[in-house]
Protein backbone atom coordinates (compact mmCIF):
# COMPACT_ATOMS: atom_id res chain seq x y z
CA UNK A 1 0.00 0.00 0.00
CA UNK A 2 1.50 3.51 -1.03
CA UNK A 3 -0.05 6.41 0.69
CA UNK A 4 0.32 9.37 -1.66
CA UNK A 5 -0.87 12.84 -0.31
CA UNK A 6 -0.90 15.89 -2.46
CA UNK A 7 -1.18 19.35 -1.45
CA UNK A 8 -2.71 22.26 -3.17
CA UNK A 9 -4.24 25.66 -1.34
CA UNK A 10 -7.97 24.72 -1.07
CA UNK A 11 -8.12 21.25 -1.98
CA UNK A 12 -10.64 22.02 -4.96
CA UNK A 13 -8.75 21.68 -8.08
CA UNK A 14 -6.57 19.05 -6.48
CA UNK A 15 -9.06 16.68 -5.70
CA UNK A 16 -10.40 16.54 -9.33
CA UNK A 17 -6.64 15.34 -9.97
CA UNK A 18 -7.00 12.87 -7.01
CA UNK A 19 -9.89 10.70 -8.92
CA UNK A 20 -7.76 11.11 -12.17
CA UNK A 21 -4.80 9.30 -10.47
CA UNK A 22 -6.86 6.99 -8.11
CA UNK A 23 -8.94 5.48 -11.82
CA UNK A 24 -5.29 5.59 -13.47
CA UNK A 25 -4.02 3.07 -9.99
CA UNK A 26 -7.26 0.94 -10.49
CA UNK A 27 -6.18 0.29 -13.97
CA UNK A 28 -2.75 -0.42 -13.62
CA UNK A 29 -3.49 -2.51 -10.18
CA UNK A 30 -1.54 -0.45 -7.99
CA UNK A 31 -2.75 -0.38 -4.37
CA UNK A 32 -2.51 3.23 -3.61
CA UNK A 33 -4.45 5.65 -0.68
CA UNK A 34 -4.55 8.77 -2.82
CA UNK A 35 -5.99 11.89 -1.10
CA UNK A 36 -5.79 16.08 -1.46
CA UNK A 37 -5.25 18.44 1.08
CA UNK A 38 -4.93 21.81 2.16
CA UNK A 39 -1.28 23.38 2.74
CA UNK A 40 -2.58 24.48 6.44
CA UNK A 41 -4.12 20.38 7.25
CA UNK A 42 -0.76 18.67 6.22
CA UNK A 43 0.43 19.40 9.95
CA UNK A 44 -2.47 17.41 11.62
CA UNK A 45 -2.48 14.58 8.79
CA UNK A 46 1.34 13.58 9.45
CA UNK A 47 0.05 13.06 12.97
CA UNK A 48 -2.33 10.53 12.52
CA UNK A 49 -1.02 9.17 9.18
CA UNK A 50 1.53 7.59 7.52
CA UNK A 51 2.71 9.37 4.14
CA UNK A 52 4.84 7.63 1.52
CA UNK A 53 4.78 10.41 -0.67
CA UNK A 54 3.94 14.46 -0.63
CA UNK A 55 3.42 15.99 -3.69
CA UNK A 56 2.49 19.87 -4.15
CA UNK A 57 0.17 21.39 -6.31
CA UNK A 58 2.05 23.80 -8.62
CA UNK A 59 0.46 26.45 -7.17
CA UNK A 60 2.29 26.18 -3.78
CA UNK A 61 5.32 24.96 -5.12
CA UNK A 62 7.04 27.89 -3.19
CA UNK A 63 6.39 25.56 -0.55
CA UNK A 64 8.53 22.59 -1.13
CA UNK A 65 11.82 24.21 0.78
CA UNK A 66 9.34 25.05 4.03
CA UNK A 67 8.39 21.43 3.89
CA UNK A 68 11.64 19.68 3.08
CA UNK A 69 12.76 21.27 6.24
CA UNK A 70 9.78 20.84 8.33
CA UNK A 71 9.69 17.01 7.05
CA UNK A 72 13.26 16.47 7.14
CA UNK A 73 14.00 13.41 9.77
CA UNK A 74 10.30 11.61 8.51
CA UNK A 75 11.63 10.07 5.53
CA UNK A 76 8.73 11.20 3.16
CA UNK A 77 9.49 12.35 -0.53
CA UNK A 78 8.40 15.58 -1.36
CA UNK A 79 8.16 16.97 -4.90
CA UNK A 80 6.11 19.49 -7.01
CA UNK A 81 3.66 18.12 -9.58
CA UNK A 82 4.61 18.95 -13.19
CA UNK A 83 3.03 22.05 -13.70
CA UNK A 84 1.74 20.76 -17.54
CA UNK A 85 0.75 17.44 -15.82
CA UNK A 86 -1.43 19.00 -13.43
CA UNK A 87 -3.31 21.26 -15.88
CA UNK A 88 -4.04 18.72 -18.23
CA UNK A 89 -4.96 16.39 -14.96
CA UNK A 90 -2.70 13.92 -16.46
CA UNK A 91 -3.63 11.15 -13.27
CA UNK A 92 -1.22 8.97 -15.00
CA UNK A 93 1.46 10.82 -15.03
CA UNK A 94 1.52 12.32 -11.89
CA UNK A 95 1.01 8.52 -10.26
CA UNK A 96 4.06 7.76 -12.42
CA UNK A 97 6.12 10.76 -10.41
CA UNK A 98 5.00 9.77 -7.12
CA UNK A 99 5.57 5.59 -7.75
CA UNK A 100 8.95 6.90 -8.72
CA UNK A 101 9.88 9.44 -5.54
CA UNK A 102 8.50 6.35 -3.66
CA UNK A 103 10.78 3.56 -5.07
CA UNK A 104 14.02 5.61 -4.97
CA UNK A 105 13.24 5.61 -1.01
CA UNK B 1 13.91 36.54 -21.32
CA UNK B 2 13.92 33.19 -20.05
CA UNK B 3 16.40 34.27 -17.39
CA UNK B 4 14.88 37.85 -15.82
CA UNK B 5 11.53 35.37 -15.38
CA UNK B 6 14.14 33.13 -13.65
CA UNK B 7 15.36 36.08 -11.71
CA UNK B 8 11.81 37.49 -10.89
CA UNK B 9 10.52 33.90 -10.20
CA UNK B 10 13.48 33.52 -7.21
CA UNK B 11 12.45 36.94 -6.26
CA UNK B 12 8.56 36.61 -6.14
CA UNK B 13 8.54 33.23 -4.10
CA UNK B 14 9.81 34.34 -0.71
CA UNK B 15 7.55 37.46 -0.76
CA UNK B 16 4.48 34.86 -0.80
CA UNK B 17 6.07 32.58 1.05
CA UNK B 18 6.30 35.54 4.26
CA UNK B 19 2.65 36.82 3.00
CA UNK B 20 1.24 33.43 2.83
CA UNK B 21 3.11 31.60 5.84
CA UNK B 22 2.76 34.56 8.24
CA UNK B 23 0.65 33.12 11.17
CA UNK B 24 -1.48 36.49 11.47
CA UNK B 25 -2.42 36.10 7.58
CA UNK B 26 -3.16 32.53 8.58
CA UNK B 27 -5.02 33.00 11.57
CA UNK B 28 -6.93 35.97 9.33
CA UNK B 29 -7.47 33.26 6.58
CA UNK B 30 -8.64 30.06 9.16
CA UNK B 31 -10.63 32.57 10.84
CA UNK B 32 -13.17 33.93 7.91
CA UNK B 33 -13.41 29.87 6.56
CA UNK B 34 -14.33 29.06 9.63
CA UNK B 35 -16.93 31.78 9.56
CA UNK B 36 -17.87 31.30 5.89
CA UNK B 37 -20.51 28.88 6.08
CA UNK B 38 -21.97 30.95 8.65
CA UNK B 39 -22.43 33.93 6.85
CA UNK B 40 -23.64 32.09 3.83
CA UNK B 41 -26.90 30.28 5.73
CA UNK B 42 -26.95 33.76 7.48
CA UNK B 43 -26.90 35.93 4.36
CA UNK B 44 -29.79 33.25 2.17
CA UNK B 45 -32.04 33.58 5.82
CA UNK B 46 -31.55 37.62 4.98
CA UNK B 47 -32.63 37.29 1.39
CA UNK B 48 -35.62 34.75 1.73
CA UNK B 49 -37.05 37.77 4.50
CA UNK B 50 -36.64 40.53 1.78
CA UNK B 51 -36.85 39.19 -1.93
CA UNK B 52 -37.54 42.17 -3.90
CA UNK B 53 -40.88 41.03 -5.37
CA UNK B 54 -43.53 42.99 -5.25
CA UNK B 55 -46.30 41.18 -3.46
CA UNK B 56 -44.33 38.82 -1.88
CA UNK B 57 -44.57 40.35 1.51
CA UNK B 58 -48.05 40.73 1.86
CA UNK B 59 -48.27 36.95 0.49
CA UNK B 60 -45.64 36.36 3.03
CA UNK B 61 -47.62 37.50 5.83
CA UNK B 62 -50.97 36.29 4.58
CA UNK B 63 -49.45 32.58 4.83
CA UNK B 64 -47.46 33.10 8.05
CA UNK B 65 -48.92 36.05 10.07
CA UNK B 66 -47.48 39.51 10.21
CA UNK B 67 -44.25 38.67 12.24
CA UNK B 68 -43.39 36.34 9.22
CA UNK B 69 -40.31 38.64 8.97
CA UNK B 70 -38.91 37.21 12.15
CA UNK B 71 -38.39 33.53 11.43
CA UNK B 72 -35.89 34.79 8.56
CA UNK B 73 -34.22 37.55 10.52
CA UNK B 74 -33.16 36.14 13.89
CA UNK B 75 -31.19 32.84 11.83
CA UNK B 76 -29.61 36.13 10.09
CA UNK B 77 -29.10 38.81 13.22
CA UNK B 78 -27.13 35.60 15.16
CA UNK B 79 -25.25 34.67 12.69
CA UNK B 80 -24.03 37.34 9.49
CA UNK B 81 -24.86 39.98 11.81
CA UNK B 82 -22.48 39.02 14.73
CA UNK B 83 -19.92 37.37 12.46
CA UNK B 84 -17.33 39.22 14.46
CA UNK B 85 -18.10 36.73 17.68
CA UNK B 86 -17.17 34.11 15.01
CA UNK B 87 -14.56 35.49 13.39
CA UNK B 88 -12.64 36.15 17.32
CA UNK B 89 -13.37 32.26 18.06
CA UNK B 90 -11.74 31.11 14.39
CA UNK B 91 -8.56 33.45 14.96
CA UNK B 92 -7.89 32.35 18.37
CA UNK B 93 -7.96 28.83 17.69
CA UNK B 94 -6.03 29.10 15.13
CA UNK B 95 -3.12 31.04 16.17
CA UNK B 96 -3.19 28.79 19.51
CA UNK B 97 -2.66 26.05 17.20
CA UNK B 98 0.30 27.34 15.18
CA UNK B 99 1.57 28.24 18.96
CA UNK B 100 0.87 25.06 20.50
CA UNK B 101 -1.00 26.84 23.31
CA UNK B 102 -4.66 24.93 25.35
CA UNK B 103 -6.88 26.23 22.07
CA UNK B 104 -10.10 26.83 24.63
CA UNK B 105 -8.09 29.21 27.31
CA UNK B 106 -6.83 30.74 23.98
CA UNK B 107 -10.19 31.48 22.52
CA UNK B 108 -11.88 32.51 25.90
CA UNK B 109 -9.56 34.99 26.70
CA UNK B 110 -9.84 36.50 23.22
CA UNK B 111 -13.44 36.26 23.64
CA UNK B 112 -13.55 38.24 27.38
CA UNK B 113 -10.64 40.80 25.85
CA UNK B 114 -13.20 41.39 22.69
CA UNK B 115 -16.22 41.96 25.06
CA UNK B 116 -14.12 43.84 27.56
CA UNK B 117 -13.62 46.73 24.56
CA UNK B 118 -16.97 46.04 23.17
CA UNK B 119 -19.25 49.43 24.45
CA UNK B 120 -22.49 47.87 26.37
CA UNK B 121 -25.97 49.72 27.08
CA UNK B 122 -28.17 50.17 29.79
CA UNK B 123 -31.60 49.73 29.42
CA UNK B 124 -34.08 50.60 31.81
CA UNK B 125 -34.62 49.16 35.28
CA UNK B 126 -31.03 47.84 35.05
CA UNK B 127 -31.03 46.00 32.69
CA UNK B 128 -27.83 45.59 30.55
CA UNK B 129 -27.54 44.71 26.69
CA UNK B 130 -24.78 44.94 23.97
CA UNK B 131 -26.01 45.93 20.83
CA UNK B 132 -26.50 43.30 18.41
CA UNK B 133 -24.45 46.17 15.94
CA UNK B 134 -21.25 45.87 18.21
CA UNK B 135 -20.83 42.26 17.53
CA UNK B 136 -21.42 42.65 14.01
CA UNK B 137 -19.27 44.12 11.05
CA UNK B 138 -18.59 47.41 13.01
CA UNK B 139 -16.40 45.43 15.72
CA UNK B 140 -14.74 43.44 12.94
CA UNK B 141 -11.23 44.98 12.58
CA UNK B 142 -11.53 45.40 17.25
CA UNK B 143 -11.95 41.78 17.05
CA UNK B 144 -9.38 40.89 15.16
CA UNK B 145 -6.95 42.89 16.47
CA UNK B 146 -8.08 41.50 20.59
CA UNK B 147 -7.60 38.03 19.33
CA UNK B 148 -4.15 38.39 18.05
CA UNK B 149 -3.25 40.87 21.46
CA UNK B 150 -4.61 38.42 23.55
CA UNK B 151 -3.48 35.11 22.52
CA UNK B 152 0.27 36.58 22.05
CA UNK B 153 -0.24 37.51 25.89
CA UNK B 154 -1.38 34.00 26.96
CA UNK B 155 1.79 33.03 25.11
CA UNK B 156 3.78 35.19 26.31
CA UNK B 157 3.38 34.28 30.02
CA UNK B 158 3.19 30.22 28.86
CA UNK B 159 6.95 30.94 27.54
CA UNK B 160 7.34 32.44 30.59
CA UNK B 161 6.34 29.37 32.43
CA UNK B 162 3.99 31.75 35.08
CA UNK B 163 1.40 29.41 36.15
CA UNK B 164 -0.13 27.69 39.06
CA UNK B 165 1.41 24.20 39.58
CA UNK B 166 0.18 21.53 41.65
CA UNK B 167 1.81 18.30 42.54
CA UNK B 168 1.62 15.29 40.27
CA UNK B 169 -1.04 13.62 41.69
CA UNK B 170 -3.70 16.13 40.46
CA UNK B 171 -5.77 14.61 37.80
CA UNK B 172 -4.87 16.33 34.56
CA UNK B 173 -8.21 18.33 34.12
CA UNK B 174 -7.89 19.53 37.07
CA UNK B 175 -4.63 21.10 36.96
CA UNK B 176 -5.29 22.25 33.30
CA UNK B 177 -8.02 24.58 34.98
CA UNK B 178 -5.63 26.11 37.06
CA UNK B 179 -2.89 26.55 34.95
CA UNK B 180 -5.29 28.72 32.34
CA UNK B 181 -6.18 31.14 35.42
CA UNK B 182 -3.17 33.37 35.29
CA UNK B 183 -2.84 33.98 31.87
CA UNK B 184 -6.77 34.99 31.51
CA UNK B 185 -6.38 37.07 34.38
CA UNK B 186 -3.52 39.00 32.73
CA UNK B 187 -5.66 39.29 29.65
CA UNK B 188 -8.07 40.40 32.10
CA UNK B 189 -6.23 43.23 33.67
CA UNK B 190 -4.55 44.20 30.22
CA UNK B 191 -8.05 44.72 28.33
CA UNK B 192 -9.92 45.98 31.12
CA UNK B 193 -7.17 48.69 31.61
CA UNK B 194 -7.35 49.45 28.12
CA UNK B 195 -11.14 49.96 28.55
CA UNK B 196 -10.65 52.15 31.58
CA UNK B 197 -7.99 54.82 29.87
CA UNK B 198 -10.21 55.22 26.70
CA UNK B 199 -13.55 56.09 29.13
CA UNK B 200 -11.66 59.23 29.59
CA UNK B 201 -11.10 60.07 26.27
CA UNK B 202 -13.61 61.84 23.53
CA UNK B 203 -13.97 58.02 22.27
CA UNK B 204 -15.28 56.87 25.58
CA UNK B 205 -14.95 53.38 23.37
CA UNK B 206 -12.06 51.34 21.71
CA UNK B 207 -14.37 50.06 19.28
CA UNK B 208 -15.34 53.58 18.00
CA UNK B 209 -11.88 54.41 17.89
CA UNK B 210 -10.83 51.47 16.09
CA UNK B 211 -13.93 51.83 13.79
CA UNK B 212 -13.12 55.50 12.75
CA UNK B 213 -9.22 55.50 12.95
CA UNK B 214 -8.98 51.75 11.05
CA UNK B 215 -11.75 49.92 10.38
CA UNK B 216 -13.53 53.37 8.25
CA UNK B 217 -10.17 54.11 6.27
CA UNK B 218 -9.31 51.04 5.26
CA UNK B 219 -13.01 49.96 4.13
CA UNK B 220 -13.06 53.13 1.91
CA UNK B 221 -9.83 52.43 0.19
CA UNK B 222 -11.03 48.95 -0.34
CA UNK B 223 -13.91 50.17 -1.79
CA UNK B 224 -12.57 52.35 -4.39
CA UNK B 225 -12.01 51.27 -8.02
CA UNK B 226 -8.19 52.09 -8.54
CA UNK B 227 -7.57 50.11 -5.50
CA UNK B 228 -9.39 47.09 -6.55
CA UNK B 229 -7.54 47.57 -9.73
CA UNK B 230 -3.71 47.43 -8.32
CA UNK B 231 -5.02 44.58 -6.14
CA UNK B 232 -6.08 43.02 -9.70
CA UNK B 233 -2.85 43.76 -10.83
CA UNK B 234 -0.80 41.99 -8.10
CA UNK B 235 -2.78 39.08 -8.39
CA UNK B 236 -2.54 38.62 -11.77
CA UNK B 237 1.71 38.84 -11.52
CA UNK B 238 1.64 36.36 -8.82
CA UNK B 239 -0.41 33.74 -11.03
CA UNK B 240 1.73 34.45 -13.83
CA UNK B 241 4.60 33.23 -11.23
CA UNK B 242 2.96 30.30 -10.61
CA UNK B 243 1.98 31.51 -6.92
CA UNK B 244 -1.56 31.39 -5.80
CA UNK B 245 -2.33 34.74 -6.26
CA UNK B 246 -6.01 34.72 -5.03
CA UNK B 247 -5.60 32.62 -2.22
CA UNK B 248 -2.31 35.51 -0.91
CA UNK B 249 -4.76 38.56 -1.85
CA UNK B 250 -7.83 37.28 -0.37
CA UNK B 251 -5.82 36.96 3.07
CA UNK B 252 -5.55 40.39 3.38
CA UNK B 253 -8.52 41.43 1.71
CA UNK B 254 -10.80 39.05 2.65
CA UNK B 255 -12.15 41.25 6.19
CA UNK B 256 -12.03 44.45 4.33
CA UNK B 257 -14.60 42.53 1.16
CA UNK B 258 -16.55 40.72 3.55
CA UNK B 259 -16.89 43.71 6.29
CA UNK B 260 -18.39 45.68 2.80
CA UNK B 261 -20.66 43.12 2.24
CA UNK B 262 -21.75 42.61 5.58
CA UNK B 263 -22.34 46.44 5.53
CA UNK B 264 -24.70 46.09 2.21
CA UNK B 265 -26.46 42.97 3.93
CA UNK B 266 -27.44 45.30 7.31
CA UNK B 267 -28.90 47.70 5.06
CA UNK B 268 -30.53 45.61 2.83
CA UNK B 269 -32.34 43.89 6.03
CA UNK B 270 -32.92 47.76 6.58
CA UNK B 271 -34.86 48.27 3.61
CA UNK B 272 -31.99 51.19 3.41
CA UNK B 273 -29.87 52.12 0.25
CA UNK B 274 -27.16 49.74 -0.47
CA UNK B 275 -23.83 51.52 -0.08
CA UNK B 276 -20.93 49.42 -1.67
CA UNK B 277 -20.37 48.68 -5.03
CA UNK B 278 -17.17 46.78 -3.86
CA UNK B 279 -17.48 43.67 -1.70
CA UNK B 280 -16.57 40.17 -1.47
CA UNK B 281 -19.55 39.19 -3.96
CA UNK B 282 -17.88 42.41 -6.96
CA UNK B 283 -14.78 40.40 -6.29
CA UNK B 284 -15.72 36.85 -6.97
CA UNK B 285 -18.77 37.17 -8.62
CA UNK B 286 -18.25 39.79 -11.16
CA UNK B 287 -14.51 40.06 -11.89
CA UNK B 288 -13.48 36.13 -11.53
CA UNK B 289 -16.19 35.02 -13.84
CA UNK B 290 -14.78 31.85 -14.49
CA UNK B 291 -11.88 31.76 -11.88
CA UNK B 292 -9.25 34.56 -12.10
CA UNK B 293 -8.67 36.35 -14.80
CA UNK B 294 -12.01 35.86 -16.14
CA UNK B 295 -11.00 32.72 -17.83
CA UNK B 296 -14.68 31.77 -18.30
CA UNK B 297 -14.75 33.23 -22.00
CA UNK B 298 -11.72 31.58 -22.83
CA UNK B 299 -12.44 28.02 -21.52
CA UNK B 300 -15.66 28.65 -24.11
CA UNK B 301 -13.52 29.85 -27.05
CA UNK B 302 -11.62 26.49 -26.79
CA UNK B 303 -14.80 24.10 -26.31
CA UNK B 304 -15.82 25.78 -29.36
CA UNK B 305 -12.80 26.91 -31.50
CA UNK B 306 -9.77 24.80 -30.94
CA UNK B 307 -8.36 23.27 -33.93
CA UNK B 308 -4.99 21.97 -31.91
CA UNK B 309 -6.17 18.76 -29.99
CA UNK B 310 -4.12 20.38 -27.26
CA UNK B 311 -6.64 23.29 -26.82
CA UNK B 312 -9.42 20.86 -27.96
CA UNK B 313 -9.01 18.48 -24.80
CA UNK B 314 -7.89 20.94 -21.96
CA UNK B 315 -11.31 23.18 -23.47
CA UNK B 316 -13.26 19.77 -22.20
CA UNK B 317 -11.60 19.85 -19.23
CA UNK B 318 -11.45 22.87 -18.11
CA UNK B 319 -15.33 23.78 -18.60
CA UNK B 320 -16.86 21.53 -15.88
CA UNK B 321 -14.46 23.30 -13.07
CA UNK B 322 -14.76 26.51 -15.20
CA UNK B 323 -18.69 26.56 -14.26
CA UNK B 324 -17.35 26.87 -10.37
CA UNK B 325 -15.19 29.17 -11.11
CA UNK B 326 -12.36 27.19 -10.77
CA UNK B 327 -9.68 27.39 -13.74
CA UNK B 328 -6.30 25.85 -12.78
CA UNK B 329 -6.79 23.48 -15.66
CA UNK B 330 -6.56 26.83 -17.64
CA UNK B 331 -3.45 28.29 -15.53
CA UNK B 332 -1.28 25.14 -15.36
CA UNK B 333 -2.79 23.51 -18.75
CA UNK B 334 -2.44 26.23 -21.07
CA UNK B 335 -0.53 27.56 -19.48
CA UNK B 336 -0.88 31.17 -18.48
CA UNK B 337 2.04 30.84 -15.97
CA UNK B 338 4.93 32.18 -17.15
CA UNK B 339 3.96 32.79 -20.52
CA UNK B 340 4.21 36.05 -21.84
CA UNK B 341 1.48 36.37 -24.62
CA UNK B 342 -1.51 34.79 -22.36
CA UNK B 343 -0.79 36.91 -19.07
CA UNK B 344 -1.71 40.55 -21.39
CA UNK B 345 -5.26 39.17 -21.54
CA UNK B 346 -5.31 37.51 -17.78
CA UNK B 347 -4.37 41.00 -16.57
CA UNK B 348 -6.61 43.06 -18.24
CA UNK B 349 -9.82 40.71 -18.74
CA UNK B 350 -10.89 40.69 -14.89
CA UNK B 351 -9.67 44.51 -14.66
CA UNK B 352 -12.11 45.18 -17.73
CA UNK B 353 -15.10 43.11 -16.28
CA UNK B 354 -14.24 45.61 -12.63
CA UNK B 355 -14.59 48.72 -14.74
CA UNK B 356 -17.32 47.13 -16.48
CA UNK B 357 -19.10 45.95 -13.66
CA UNK B 358 -18.36 49.18 -11.50
CA UNK B 359 -20.13 51.63 -13.86
CA UNK B 360 -22.89 49.59 -14.40
CA UNK B 361 -23.76 49.73 -10.95
CA UNK B 362 -22.45 53.63 -10.39
CA UNK B 363 -24.62 54.32 -13.04
CA UNK B 364 -27.77 52.71 -11.77
CA UNK B 365 -27.99 50.10 -14.83
CA UNK B 366 -27.74 47.03 -12.42
CA UNK B 367 -27.97 47.33 -8.54
CA UNK B 368 -25.20 47.03 -6.26
CA UNK B 369 -25.01 43.52 -4.10
CA UNK B 370 -27.31 43.16 -1.97
CA UNK B 371 -24.80 41.50 0.81
CA UNK B 372 -26.15 38.12 0.40
CA UNK B 373 -22.48 36.16 1.02
CA UNK B 374 -23.13 33.04 -1.83
CA UNK B 375 -20.16 31.21 -2.06
CA UNK B 376 -17.21 32.13 -4.60
CA UNK B 377 -18.01 28.70 -6.68
CA UNK B 378 -21.23 29.78 -7.57
CA UNK B 379 -21.46 29.62 -11.44
CA UNK B 380 -21.37 32.87 -13.37
CA UNK B 381 -25.52 34.05 -14.15
CA UNK B 382 -27.40 31.94 -11.24
CA UNK B 383 -24.68 34.27 -9.12
CA UNK B 384 -25.41 37.67 -11.18
CA UNK B 385 -28.75 36.61 -10.13
CA UNK B 386 -28.73 36.27 -6.61
CA UNK B 387 -26.87 39.26 -6.03
CA UNK B 388 -28.01 41.85 -8.03
CA UNK B 389 -31.30 40.49 -9.79
CA UNK B 390 -31.92 39.28 -13.36
CA UNK B 391 -30.05 42.83 -13.99
CA UNK B 392 -26.74 41.04 -12.67
CA UNK B 393 -27.38 38.00 -14.67
CA UNK B 394 -27.67 39.52 -17.62
CA UNK B 395 -24.47 41.47 -16.74
CA UNK B 396 -22.61 38.31 -16.01
CA UNK B 397 -23.62 37.39 -19.67
CA UNK B 398 -22.25 40.56 -20.92
CA UNK B 399 -18.89 39.87 -19.00
CA UNK B 400 -18.60 36.32 -20.44
CA UNK B 401 -18.63 37.87 -24.24
CA UNK B 402 -16.45 40.61 -23.40
CA UNK B 403 -14.10 38.24 -21.81
CA UNK B 404 -14.28 36.00 -25.28
CA UNK B 405 -13.67 38.98 -27.26
CA UNK B 406 -10.40 40.22 -25.06
CA UNK B 407 -9.02 36.72 -25.16
CA UNK B 408 -9.86 35.82 -28.74
CA UNK B 409 -6.68 37.10 -30.68
CA UNK B 410 -4.49 35.05 -27.85
CA UNK B 411 -6.49 32.34 -28.03
CA UNK B 412 -6.16 32.09 -31.57
CA UNK B 413 -2.45 32.46 -32.23
CA UNK B 414 -1.65 30.01 -29.34
CA UNK B 415 -4.08 27.54 -30.66
CA UNK B 416 -2.34 27.60 -34.90
CA UNK B 417 1.11 27.35 -32.52
CA UNK B 418 -0.35 24.40 -30.93
CA UNK B 419 -1.74 22.98 -34.60
CA UNK B 420 1.54 23.48 -36.50
CA UNK B 421 3.33 21.98 -33.63
CA UNK B 422 0.68 18.88 -33.39
CA UNK B 423 1.26 18.86 -37.49
CA UNK B 424 5.14 18.77 -37.17
CA UNK B 425 5.33 16.15 -34.83
CA UNK B 426 2.96 13.52 -36.62
CA UNK B 427 4.97 14.44 -39.86
CA UNK B 428 8.12 13.66 -38.31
Amino acid sequence: MKTIMLVCAAGMSTSLLVTKMKNAAQSKNIEADIFAVSASEVDDILEKKKVDVLLLGPQVKFMKSQFESKLADKNIKIDAINMQYYGMMNGEKVLEQAINLIEDK
Amino acid sequence: MQKLIGILENKMAPIAMKLDGNRYVTAIKDGFFGVMSLLIIGSFFLLLGNLPINGYSQFMSSLLGKNWSDYFTVPYDVTMNIMTLYVVIGMSRSLARTYKLDSISAITSALVAFLLLTPMLELKDGVFGIPVANLGPSGLFLGMITAVVSVEIVRFIDKKGWKIKLPDTVPENVSRSFSALIPTLFVIIVFNLIRIIFSFTKFASVQEFIYHYLQVPLLSLGSTLPATILITLFEAILWFFGIHGSNVVSGIMKPIWLALTAENAEAFGAGQPLPHIINFQFYSNFMKVGGFGGTFGLALLMLIFSKSSHYKTLGKLAIGPGIFNINEPIIFGLPIVLNPMMIIPFIFTPIILAVVAYFAMATGLVPYTNGTNIPWTTPPIIAGFLVSGWKGALLNIVQILISMVVYFPFFKSADRMAKKQEEEQSAA
